[in-house]
C-alpha cells in the first residue's frame, strides 16, 4: 500500500486491540493493516454458543465513506448469510454509516447470529427451514456449530 | 487465626491516620467474643453440632421434603421477631418449641443433659402466652418469626403428632452473642460516619485542587501573556497527564470486559503504574511554572489519599465478613439476619448481590454473607466521578472534540442542526461529494442542505484555545486536501513543490 492508513484506521486498530469487544477479536494483517482476521464469538444463548467464527473483513480506499468489505469463512447455517459467507445486513449496506466503526459493525453481527432474520433472506433454503421448520433449523445450526466453528 | 494476624499488620504498616484505626473493626476482640459465645453455649450443652441438629434433621426424618423452608424452624428458631420494622432491638434469642407440661424440648435427638438444661431455664420463665383461638388457620400464613409476643410465644404446628395446646416457645437469652452484636453493629456505623467525613475531605480538597488546575492551564490570551507567566505548553503536560490518568483509571474501570471499581490491590498497582509512567514520560519535570508543578504532586497526593481510605475500608469489609463467617460457625445462630437488617441499615456496605435471602428465610448457615468490598466500592466510585467531572473535565481532550467520521480533531467545526455531533468542514465536503443525504451520528437528512451557515464558531473558538498546535496541523491538511479536490491527488502529490 501506498499510500499512508488514514489517522482514523489507525485510531480505531489501536482501540480494538487496547479495548476488546468482549467476545469478539479482530488482529490485522502484517502487509495489509486494510485486511482483518476477525473472530466472533457465538452469542450465549443461541443456537450458535460456544461456537467461535471467523470472518475475513477489508477497510476499501474509501473507508469510512463506504462501508467495509466483510464475509464469514466459517460455515455457519443462518438465513441471512449465504454459502460464500456473505452477510445481509442493512448497515453493511444501504444503512452504512460513516460514524459506524469496525467495533460497531462486529457487534452488529454477533447481534444477528443472536437474531436470525428469515423474512429478510439471504440463503433461501435456510430461511425456508427457518420459517417452516424451527425447531430442526435450530438443531441443524447447532450441529453445525459443532462441526465447523470449534475453538481452536 | 491467619487472617486476625494480617488484619493487624496491615493496619499497623499502612500508615493510617490514628482517628481510622479507632474506627476499625476490632477483630481479635470479636473473636474473644465468639469463644465466650461459644463457651456459654456450651454450658447449656448446646454446642454447635446440637443447634444444627436441632435446626436441620428433624423435619427430614419426621416429615421429609414436604414441609416449606418457612416451617423447617417450628421446633427451632435462632430468630428475632420483626427485624425489620425494629432493628434497634434486635437481641439474639435462641427459641426452642417445648412441651408445655414437662418443658422437654420436642426434639427426641437431644442430648440427656441438654434437656435438663433446657427444663430448668424453662422453668424461670414467666408464661403469658395465652392460646390463640383460631391457631389452625394462622398456622398456614404466619411464620415462627411473626408473633405479635416476642417474649414467649406460642406456635402453632401443623404436624400433626404434636398437640399444640402443650407447646411452647422457650426463649434462651444469649448475653454474650447481644455483646458480640452491640459490638459490631456501632463500629459499623462509626465506619460509616469516617466514610462520609473523609469522602467530604477529599470532594473539598478536589475542588480546591481543580481551581489550582484550571488557574494553570488556562491558554494564553492576549494582554494576559505579560502579567501571567503561563506557557500554552503547560496545558498540553496537563493534558497529556490526564490522557495517561484516563486511559487507565485507577480507582474505576470502564473497560467493556470487567467494569466496576477495583480492589484495594488492583488500583494500587494501577497508581503505581500511573506514577512511574509520569516518571518515564518526564511530564512533572517538563511543566513550566512552579504552581502547575505544586498542582501535579497534589494531584498525585490526592490520589494516594483517596487509596488509603478505600485500603482501609476494604480491609474492615473482609473483617467483617470474617468475623460473621467465624459466627456461624462457631455458634450456627444465623447471623445473617442480622447481615440482613444491616444491609437495609447501610446499603452502601453491603451491595445486595449474591446472596438475596428475601426467598429463604430459613436458609441453612452455610449462605455466604456478602460484602464483597464494602464501603470501599462507594468511595471508589464517587471519587471517580469527582475527579473526571471536577478535575479532569477542565483540560478538555482531544477525544471529546474529534470528529466522528474522521476521529480527528473537528477542523472548522460543522454542525447539522439535527444533532450534537461535529464534523470537520472537510468530512461534510466529502460526504456531499458522494452525495449522501443523512448525518452518520443520527440518519436525519441534513448533509447537503449544510453550507456556511452551520460552522460553529463558538466550538472553533474554542478549539483554537483549547488545541491550538492541532488547529494549525488540521489547517495545513485542509489546505493540501482542498487543493487535491480541487486539481487531483497528483498535484499535491509529495515532491511536488507549491510555492
Amino acid at each position: 500500500m501506498a499510500a499512508p492508513l488514514p489517522k482514523r484506521i489507525i485510531k480505531e486498530t489501536e482501540r480494538l486491540q487496547s479495548e476488546p469487544v468482549p467476545g469478539i477479536s479482530a488482529e490485522p494483517h502484517e502487509e495489509n493493516a486494510r485486511y482483518f482476521d476477525v473472530k466472533v464469538d457465538g452469542p450465549s444463548g443461541s443456537c450458535y454458543e460456544g461456537g467461535e467464527f471467523q470472518l475475513e473483513l477489508f477497510l476499501p480506499d474509501d473507508y469510512p465513506m463506504c462501508p467495509p468489505r466483510i464475509r464469514f469463512l466459517t460455515k455457519i447455517y443462518h438465513p441471512n448469510i449465504d454459502r460464500l459467507g456473505r452477510i445481509c445486513l442493512d448497515v453493511l449496506k444501504n444503512n452504512w454509516s460513516p460514524a459506524l466503526q469496525i467495533r460497531t459493525i462486529l457487534l452488529s453481527i454477533q447481534a444477528l447470529l443472536g437474531a436470525p432474520n428469515p423474512e429478510d433472506p439471504l440463503n433461501e433454503a435456510v430461511a425456508k427451514q427457518w420459517k417452516e421448520n424451527q425447531p430442526e433449523a435450530i438443531k441443524t445450526a447447532r450441529e453445525w456449530t459443532t462441526l465447523y466453528a470449534q475453538k481452536k | 487465626m491467619k487472617f486476625g494476624h494480617e488484619y493487624e499488620k496491615v493496619l499497623a504498616s499502612e500508615g493510617f491516620p490514628k482517628q481510622w484505626l479507632v474506627s476499625a473493626i476490632d477483630y481479635k476482640f470479636l473473636k474473644k467474643c465468639i469463644k465466650k459465645i461459644h463457651k456459654e453455649l456450651q454450658e447449656l450443652g448446646l454446642d454447635a453440632q446440637t443447634i444444627q441438629k436441632l435446626s436441620d434433621p428433624w423435619d427430614k426424618s419426621r416429615n421429609g421434603a414436604a414441609k416449606s423452608a418457612a416451617e423447617r424452624h417450628d421446633f427451632y428458631s435462632a430468630q428475632p421477631p420483626h427485624l425489620d420494622a425494629i432493628p434497634e432491638e434486635f437481641t439474639p434469642q435462641l427459641r426452642v418449641l417445648v412441651d408445655r407440661r414437662t418443658y422437654t424440648p420436642l426434639d427426641a435427638t437431644l442430648a440427656p443433659e441438654t434437656r435438663q438444661n433446657l427444663q430448668k431455664l424453662a422453668q424461670h420463665e414467666v408464661i403469658t402466652a395465652e392460646h390463640q383461638a383460631h391457631w389452625q388457620q394462622h398456622a398456614r400464613d404466619e411464620a415462627p418469626e411473626q408473633s405479635q409476643d416476642p417474649e414467649l410465644h406460642q406456635e402453632p404446628t401443623l404436624s400433626e403428632p404434636i398437640d399444640p395446646k402443650n407447646v411452647t416457645w422457650l426463649q434462651i437469652p444469649l448475653a454474650s452473642a447481644k455483646y458480640f452484636f452491640d459490638l459490631l453493629g456501632p463500629k459499623l456505623q462509626e465506619l460509616e460516619q469516617l466514610r462520609e467525613a473523609e469522602t467530604l475531605k477529599l470532594e473539598e480538597e478536589i475542588l480546591e485542587l481543580g481551581a489550582r488546575v484550571e488557574d494553570v492551564v488556562e491558554p494564553v490570551r492576549e494582554g494576559f501573556e505579560a502579567k501571567r507567566r503561563v506557557s500554552y505548553r503547560d496545558l498540553y503536560f496537563w493534558r497529556e497527564m490526564f490522557r495517561l490518568y484516563l486511559e487507565n483509571p485507577v480507582f474505576y474501570s470502564h473497560h467493556e470486559a470487567k467494569p466496576g471499581a477495583l480492589t484495594f490491590a488492583e488500583a494500587k498497582t494501577r497508581l503505581q503504574a500511573y506514577d512511574q509512567q509520569l516518571r518515564q514520560t518526564g511530564l512533572l519535570g517538563k511543566m513550566k511554572t512552579p504552581a502547575a508543578r505544586i498542582a501535579a504532586k497534589q494531584f498525585l497526593d490526592l490520589n494516594v489519599s483517596i487509596l488509603k481510605i478505600i485500603g482501609f475500608q476494604e480491609m474492615n469489609a473482609e473483617a467483617m465478613r470474617k468475623i460473621l463467617k467465624k459466627f456461624d460457625k462457631r455458634t450456627h445462630l444465623e447471623g445473617q439476619h442480622f447481615l440482613a437488617d444491616l444491609r437495609t441499615k447501610y446499603p452502601a456496605l453491603l451491595p445486595p448481590t449474591a446472596t438475596t435471602t428475601g426467598a429463604a428465610p430459613a436458609t441453612t448457615v452455610n449462605t455466604k454473607p456478602c460484602c464483597t468490598i464494602g464501603f470501599a466500592n462507594t468511595i471508589a466510585h464517587d471519587m471517580y466521578s469527582e475527579i473526571t467531572s471536577k478535575i479532569l473535565g477542565i483540560v478538555p481532550q482531544l477525544d471529546d472534540w474529534s470528529c466522528p467520521v474522521c476521529l480527528e480533531m473537528a477542523w472548522r467545526p460543522v454542525s447539522l442542526g439535527c444533532c450534537r455531533a461535529l464534523y470537520c468542514i472537510r468530512c461534510i465536503i466529502r460526504l456531499q461529494d458522494d452525495e449522501t443525504k443523512r448525518c452518520p451520528a443520527c440518519n436525519a437528512e441534513t448533509v447537503l442542505k449544510a453550507d456556511a451557515r452551520n460552522l460553529n464558531f463558538e466550538a472553533m473558538d474554542f478549539l483554537e484555545k483549547y488545541f491550538p498546535l492541532e488547529t494549525k496541523k488540521r489547517q495545513k491538511e485542509n489546505e493540501t486536501a482542498s487543493l487535491a479536490r480541487e486539481y487531483g491527488e497528483e498535484f499535491v502529490k509529495p515532491g511536488c513543490a507549491v510555492m
